[in-house]
């Protein structure tokens, strides 16, 4: 008895003869398993205005391991921006989530977007209209400091406005 | 009677592009094989003969006897003396004949069970030039698979990222040589996934500033986004079948999983809660979504049933702080996840049948679990001195870590079987 499999363009051949049932026989050709590379760019709508940069200061602000509430600390930061976005109102913001390097990375990814959706709720609480946020999240994959110690965690642990 | 409680094969971590093997503990019951030297081709033979001898090695269940080891040295079928195989207690006894015709290569080999004195099979692999590595891992597959019953994964695939000028996603065999490149960005990578056939790798770019998940097919390179879609998207996870696509979308801001029916791009939506719900994986059969959920206060793996309407999440892991990214068994007995006791991150083992935790690895951050085809090994991501590296660890205790990549190595994902 024989079988033959031709998906992967090569045949597998097994015969278990009949005169020597306990023994396999075999045949078998290697895969040559093709791979082709593929060059992505970068197409980040990454478009700082410097117009508004200069009346709108960057500002990050930062978070406990696994939290995504915004401290006493982060909400002052917060205000003087919320003030700053009122007086320009032509300037768009975007908030990057971010998180340590500690636990999974796609837990991280939306530990970050957590992050930066709370800074993003604050804003429209305060009058912020929600059509000049843009949010987003790089998780752990954009780290600060690279240390392995809570010091670097912490810095890592942050939304940026920008 | 033959118990090797602890084998210790050590080389230094330090030599890159070697492979290192770091067998701590292997099966506390081996099996016994020798390997007589293969004949024909000497330089062939040689290479060969070296990759066999280490991914045998590296499954933590043999021990093997080499000719240096042996009373006597069969050179045909016709000289081998069973008795001298019995008295060193070897189960079994594997001689291969390499024939190379400066063209391809092709080995013969032999398997004999020295109980019984007697040929179990008699095999022939067929490669193609510049692919010896490749005939290896097929003759490591055939004697292992000959021996335990279990299908070899010598020849299956790893994938992989690495971070160094930009990022790479690579494609390598299981013992991480022959790397080649599937995918470079400026911009991270995250989250790689094979389609069942092993043809197809779904994964997370950033290259357009935010997360989306994109199909790629590796012979061809031709890859499109999973979903046209303005919000972020992540965390790509094949059904069996090959038809539907789990993932993790953000559109109303908060991570929710869906399942994409990959064929007419309908949507079901699985999860509905304010917490971070992320990290879909199915059960072997494809009737449960396993995922993880931060609904408790902190990251725990919860399971949907999908035959049952409206089924409610049910949690799965207890003990412990912070247990993700899970994946089944292949013969669905149990979960592998990345579980946090106190404060380091270990690669966890738990079997339905069983209501205690097994740690498998004994690291700080240990990550990115990937369950070989046949279920008997783990390849995962480790740190060490803050670099990323790939280690592995088989069910039977054996540890290793694979060859150094250039950059900092990250997130394996094993194939399935590719024959």
């Amino acid at each position: 008895m024989f079988f033959l499999k031709n998906k992967f363009n090569f045949i597998v051949v097994i015969m278990f003869l009949a005169s020597c049932s306990s023994m396999n026989v075999t045949e078998e050709q290697v895969y040559s398993g093709n791979v082709k590379t593929v060059k992505a760019s970068s197409s980040t709508s990454n478009n700082i205005n410097y117009d508004s940069m200069a009346v709108f200061a960057n500002a990050t602000v930062y978070f406990e391991f696994d939290k995504s509430n915004l401290t006493s600390k982060s909400i002052q930061t917060l205000k003087s921006a919320v003030n700053a976005l009122n007086e320009n109102s032509s300037i768009m913001i975007t908030l990057s989530g971010h998180a340590d390097e500690r636990g999974t990375r796609e837990y991280n990814l939306a530990l970050g977007q957590r992050r930066a959706e709370a800074v993003s709720d604050y804003f429209v609480l305060n009058g912020i209209s929600k059509d000049r946020i843009t949010v987003r999240s790089y998780g752990e994959e954009r780290p600060l400091a690279y240390g392995q110690d809570e010091e670097s965690y912490s810095k890592n642990r942050r939304v940026e406005i920008n | 009677m033959k118990k090797i409680l602890l084998l210790i094969y050590f080389l230094s971590f330090h030599v890159i592009s070697e492979l290192t093997l770091e067998i701590t503990q292997g099966t506390e019951d081996p099996y016994r094989v020798a390997i007589i030297k293969f004949s024909g081709a000497d330089k062939a033979a040689t290479d060969i003969q070296k990759v066999v001898f280490d991914n045998l090695l590296r499954t933590g269940e043999f021990t093997i006897f080499d000719d240096e080891d042996l009373l006597s040295i069969p050179q045909i079928e016709e000289d081998i003396v069973f008795n001298d195989f019995r008295i060193l207690d070897i189960d079994f006894l594997v001689m291969g004949q390499v024939k190379d015709d400066g063209l391809n290569v092709a080995v013969e080999y032999q398997v004999f069970d020295i109980s019984k004195a007697k040929k179990i099979r008699t095999s022939t692999v067929y490669g193609i030039p510049n692919k010896d590595r490749q005939l290896a891992h097929y003759v490591s597959d055939g004697i292992y698979q000959e021996i335990t019953g279990i299908p070899g994964i010598a020849s299956t695939k790893i994938l992989y990222v690495t971070e160094a000028n930009n990022f790479k996603l690579l494609i390598s065999d299981a013992d991480g040589n022959n790397e080649q490149v599937l995918l470079e960005s400026p911009e991270p990578i995250i989250s790689p996934s094979w389609s069942p056939d092993s043809k197809k790798v779904a994964y997370v770019s950033f290259e357009t500033g935010i997360a989306k998940v994109y199909i790629q097919d590796i012979a061809s390179g031709k890859r499109d986004v999973a979903i046209e879609n303005s919000s972020q998207i992540s965390s790509p996870a094949w059904s069996p079948d090959g038809k539907f696509l789990s993932l993790t979308m953000y559109q109303d801001g908060n991570a929710e999983i869906y399942i994409l029916n990959l064929k007419n791009k309908n949507l079901t939506r699985l999860t509905n809660h304010y917490a971070i719900d992320t990290e879909s994986t199915w059960s072997p059969k494809g009737s449960k979504i396993m995922f993880t959920s931060g609904r408790s206060g902190s990251p725990q793996l919860y399971e949907l049933d999908l035959k049952k309407f409206n089924s409610r999440p049910k949690r799965i892991t207890f003990d412990g702080n912070y247990n993700a990214k899970g994946s089944y068994l292949p013969n669905n007995e149990g979960i592998v996840f990345v579980h946090r006791a106190d404060t380091n991150f270990q690669i966890a083992l738990k079997y339905f049948n069983e209501n205690f935790v097994r740690p498998l690895t004994d690291a700080q951050m240990d990550e990115s679990p990937s369950i070989s085809p046949n279920g008997n090994v783990i390849v995962y991501a480790i740190k060490d001195d803050g670099m990323g590296l790939l280690s592995g660890v088989t069910l039977s205790g054996a540890k290793f870590r694979l060859p150094a990549s250039k950059g900092a190595v990250r997130e394996p994902a094993w194939s399935g079987y590719l024959k």
